[in-house]
């Protein structure tokens, strides 16, 4: 069965169209959705009520919790202040146009989906607001599919699609307790993997072009996607619709400085 | 130098004057004291134990003290920080315990409470009362292995000093291998072995919750931990302890 797997679309009704034609042309089954449906981009009905109208199975994004809980529902939710200003401009012009029915929808999202060893997350098993970077440490990284309870952990947050495989995992434990003698433990972790699925309206690889990921169930391959449309008509409503202009400016570059993770680990502790 | 850390006084006050004169006994003087959670609880002499943490004898180590789990029900019945109510709290010791801690510990102990740190990073140790990720978190040596790197790696520490078990354990995480391969749109990298020195997690045992009061002692110049059980009737004197050291 050939899956596909979209996040972060970001009112960006353009490039989730584009997305899903292309989905269409590579005939996949089954369509997840790894939340971030909203923010930053100028269709956050249209985007949620497409997503809603095709029944895609979707979990709540950080950016759809804060237009549930309201504005800093995690105060640490912003890798710097700069993308915290900006963020909380967008995160006003949604609140203000967001229609009842789909505050509702974004509330009633899961943290989680799950289809047989598969397990997909908006952005880690522990938070919506964590990013699993493709350089954060193999081990934590191992740990955050382990939690999970998969072999394969989807997730998106970053805006940047990647293949992480995970191989020959051990670790020996080694304990001392008073008046007990050592003892040990050995830990071995079969093949795991984390796919992120990028960002279908708001991507941060390099280019403007959507992305999103493909996976087949029964041979384990996983595809990047990326697919071109016309970003500029979603640069113009941008500006048309007085959000910052440098959402536009960043969609045209498919890049943002401002909003790199320093801290990988970075885990909301609300 | 020397540090004694522990955890778990709990309101204990005679079970951490106990310490208190082991720690005197020391033949090496202890230099640093640090207290990773727990002051207060349920059953002992709350504000008596805070007045003494705040109020060292002359010549004693004055204590660094960071939050645990009892204070952070505190918070939340004084509407400080987390959820109000003591969710937590009457989930686990019920109703009851909500009025016992509520008349047990002062506002104005509360608000003190409230400055102190969550955790401490010292030389390449973290002491903490749970876990970076929250401080219930309770490790132990039976904490699947992976979840114990995992929290050594958060911690950005070669040791984490924790103290939310109440246990006394020292547990070295020794990463074996891990081959990493990271597959962008634009290219595939070269597998890379995720390499790692071991680390560990130290339980530092428990004050005044259970049994004899427990504690540990931390060389950093010869990286050695000991675990300190002081012996006799905490009610009736201090008897002397017992070194239970390793490396």
């Amino acid at each position: 069965m050939k899956l596909a797997v979209i996040s972060c679309i970001h009112g960006n009704y353009e490039a989730l169209d584009a997305v899903l034609c292309d989905i269409d042309n590579q005939k996949a089954e089954q369509i997840y959705c790894l939340g971030d449906l909203v923010g930053y981009g100028p269709y956050p009905n249209a985007v949620v009520e497409m997503i809603r109208s095709l029944d895609i199975p979707t979990c709540q994004g950080c950016w759809d919790e804060d237009i549930v809980e309201g504005l800093n529902a995690c105060e640490c939710s912003y890798p710097s202040q700069l993308a915290e200003k900006r963020g909380h401009l967008a995160h006003e012009w949604t609140n203000r146009v967001i229609h009842p029915e789909v505050r509702e929808y974004l509330a009633s999202l899961p943290m989680t989906l799950r289809q047989d060893n598969l397990c997909f997350v908006h952005g880690s098993p522990n938070s919506q607001h964590e990013y699993l970077l493709p350089t954060m440490d193999g081990f934590a990284a191992l740990e955050r599919v382990l939690a999970a309870e998969a072999d394969v952990l989807f997730c998106g947050h970053t805006h940047v699609p990647y293949l992480r495989e995970l191989e020959n995992g051990t670790l020996s434990v080694r304990v001392q307790q008073p008046g007990q003698g050592e003892t040990q433990r050995q830990f071995t972790a079969p093949l795991k993997r984390i796919v992120n699925a990028g960002s279908v309206g708001e991507p941060r690889h390099g280019r403007p072009n959507a992305t999103y990921v493909l996976y087949d169930t029964d041979t384990t391959q996983v595809t990047l996607r990326e697919v071109p449309y016309d970003y500029k008509k979603t640069c113009a409503a941008i500006l048309e619709q007085g959000l910052p202009p440098i959402f536009a400016w960043r969609l045209e570059r498919g890049m943002e400085f401002a909003e790199r993770a320093e801290d990988a680990g970075h885990v909301c502790e609300r | 130098m020397q540090w004694a850390i522990l955890s778990g006084i709990e309101g204990n006050l005679a079970a951490y004057e106990a310490v208190l004169a082991d720690i005197r006994r020391q033949r090496n003087p202890v230099t640093d004291l640090y207290i990773v959670g727990d002051l207060v609880g349920l059953k002992g002499d709350n504000e008596a134990v805070v007045r003494r943490v705040r109020e060292p004898q002359p010549g004693e180590p004055i204590p660094q003290v960071c939050t645990g789990w009892w204070e952070e029900q505190c918070f939340s019945l004084h509407g400080f920080r987390g959820l109000p109510d003591a969710p937590e709290l009457v989930e686990r010791y019920g109703l009851g315990a909500v009025k016992d801690l509520w008349e047990t510990v002062s506002r104005q102990t509360v608000q003190w409470l409230a400055t102190l740190d969550f955790g401490f990073h010292e030389l390449d140790c973290l002491l903490i009362h749970g876990s970076t990720v929250s401080y219930s978190d309770e490790l132990t040596p039976e904490t699947p292995p992976i979840t114990l790197c995992d929290g050594l790696i958060r911690a950005d520490a070669n040791t984490l000093f924790c103290g939310r078990s109440g246990r006394a354990f020292e547990c070295w995480i020794e990463p074996g291998a891990l081959r990493s391969t990271v597959t962008t749109l634009d290219q595939t990298a070269a597998p890379q072995e995720q390499e790692k020195s071991p680390r560990r997690v130290v339980g530092v045992g428990n004050v005044g919750r259970v049994g004899q009061p427990a504690y540990v002692l931390y060389d950093p110049g010869a990286d050695r931990v000991s675990f300190k059980q002081v012996q006799g009737s905490v009610a009736k004197g201090f008897g002397a302890s017992k070194g239970l050291g390793y490396r």
